[in-house]
């Protein structure tokens, strides 16, 4: 066995843009899916029943299927949809964003959900106005509770993005796993892929357990 | 777009074939993630000094590398390093559990030490011994409060099983896209494919959350 690590040195540039198409898309698919996330949620909590239940019907499918197999149903179903030609890039991120939706109004709903309702009306007794009572008393106390699964969720939708590499998008995984088949430095390349996901994803992994206990909710 | 479902009836065969191997791959990793997991969470616990930061490192790295990478790692890196030949069944199972136990190990940890110490101190007064105070005292009260979070690890075990495909292990994900690939009826492969994979997977956790409200006052102390 004999190992060239300079092969991961000779890529190390389309290894780092790479890596920069892996924030991005975390970065962006998150920044789609959080106010499409309380749209979500709102709906299942105060929109006419049968808006409801297609609010509902979308959380409860996109819950329940793997991402992997949204990427490919994406990558098929929604230029013929659509009738667009979407590149790797952008049915990628609608994938990201359809499923992590999901899970995010699952989440603001669970936290806005879990603020008893006799604080509302504690509040309104006091003389607040409805939107005052919402502003001042329930959403101080859903944020402590949304912001710590949010935090978790981030971190899953960093992994998850390595599964668009299976439609050619040029994120971390796909660019890795191009130069293994070109080079034929198998372990050298996935090692170095590897390395780089886990340099990024520890600290994050951190940063929740930290977020988790500073936001620890005690009753 | 038309939609001609006769493609899945014609190939129904090597569907099911397909689906039979994501149960069998769902429930082999499913058990031994649990096992291995638990011997994680007791070293993590118990486990002599030295040994517990190894077992913190194992953990947060599994939880900061993505499933896909190590079964690729596993199916592609493992081989050459060992000189070891896997069929990508075998690898997708160690790749999965190794991924999976740091969780379970993770929602052992967090329904162990959700019994209040006070209960421990007690049954130590009382003369039980340690692992006599795990098994009667602790694991009834813990294994009832964990329930909701193996739940969302077997849905998520069984969601990760899709990931196999991409080293070729013939679930339903890879039979789909080769049928996909050769019929050229993608549209009416994946969304098949998605209805199975929503038919196990909805029953799965609604039916542990049903359990869950049937047993939670066990696990109140």
């Amino acid at each position: 066995m004999n190992f060239d690590w300079s092969v991961v040195g000779a890529h190390r540039d389309a290894l780092a843009a790479a890596t920069g198409m892996t924030v991005l898309l975390t970065v962006a698919t998150m920044a789609i899916a959080v106010p499409c996330g309380i749209v979500v949620a709102a709906l299942r909590l105060y929109a006419w029943t049968p808006v409801r239940a297609v609010a509902t019907a979308y959380v409860e499918l996109f819950r329940n299927l793997p991402l992997i197999l949204v990427v490919y149903w994406a990558f098929y179903v929604l230029p013929i949809a659509t009738g667009l030609g979407l590149s790797p890039f952008a049915t990628g991120l609608a994938a990201l964003a359809l499923n992590v939706t999901a899970y995010n109004a699952e989440t603001f709903r669970a936290g806005i959900g879990s603020i008893r309702r006799g604080q509302l009306e504690a509040a309104m007794a006091l003389g607040m106005s409805r939107a005052q009572a919402v502003r001042r008393i329930v959403l101080p106390q859903a944020v402590r509770r949304i912001l710590p699964v949010l935090a978790s969720t981030w971190v899953s939708l960093f992994k998850d993005t390595s599964l668009v590499s299976v439609i050619a998008v040029s994120e971390l995984a796909y660019v890795a796993m191009q130069i293994r088949a070109q080079t034929f430095r198998v372990l050298e390349m996935l090692t170095a892929m590897a390395a780089v996901y886990w340099l990024l994803g520890y600290p994050q992994a951190k940063l929740v357990d930290w977020i988790q206990r500073r936001y620890a909710v005690t009753e | 777009m038309n939609f001609d479902p006769s493609v899945i009836i014609e190939h129904w065969r090597f569907l099911s074939y397909g689906i039979g191997v994501t149960i069998a791959l769902a429930a082999a990793s499913g058990a031994a993630s649990l096992a291995l997991g638990f011997v994680v969470a007791l070293a993590r616990l118990f486990g002599p000094r030295w040994l517990r930061p190894a077992v913190v490192l194992y953990i947060d790295s599994m939880r900061a590398v993505p499933v896909l990478v190590v079964l690729i790692w596993t199916f592609f890196a493992l081989p050459i390093l060992t000189g070891l030949t896997m069929s990508p069944f075998v690898a997708a199972l160690i790749g999965l559990t190794v991924h999976l136990a740091a969780y379970a190990a993770e929602i052992f940890r967090a329904g162990i030490e959700s019994v209040r110490p006070g209960q421990t101190r007690a049954s130590l007064a009382l003369g039980m011994s340690r692992s006599q105070i795990l098994r009667r005292i602790v694991l009834p009260q813990a294994l009832v409060r964990m329930l909701p979070a193996f739940g969302s690890l077997l849905s998520i075990t069984i969601k990760d099983t899709a990931i196999a495909s991409v080293i070729a292990v013939p679930e339903l994900m890879r039979q789909s896209e080769t049928l996909a690939g050769q019929s050229f009826q993608p549209i009416e492969v994946y969304s098949f494919a998605m209805l199975v994979y929503f038919l196990i997977l909805f029953p799965v956790t609604r039916g542990v959350d049903r359990i869950y409200q049937r047993v939670a006052h066990l696990g109140r102390s």
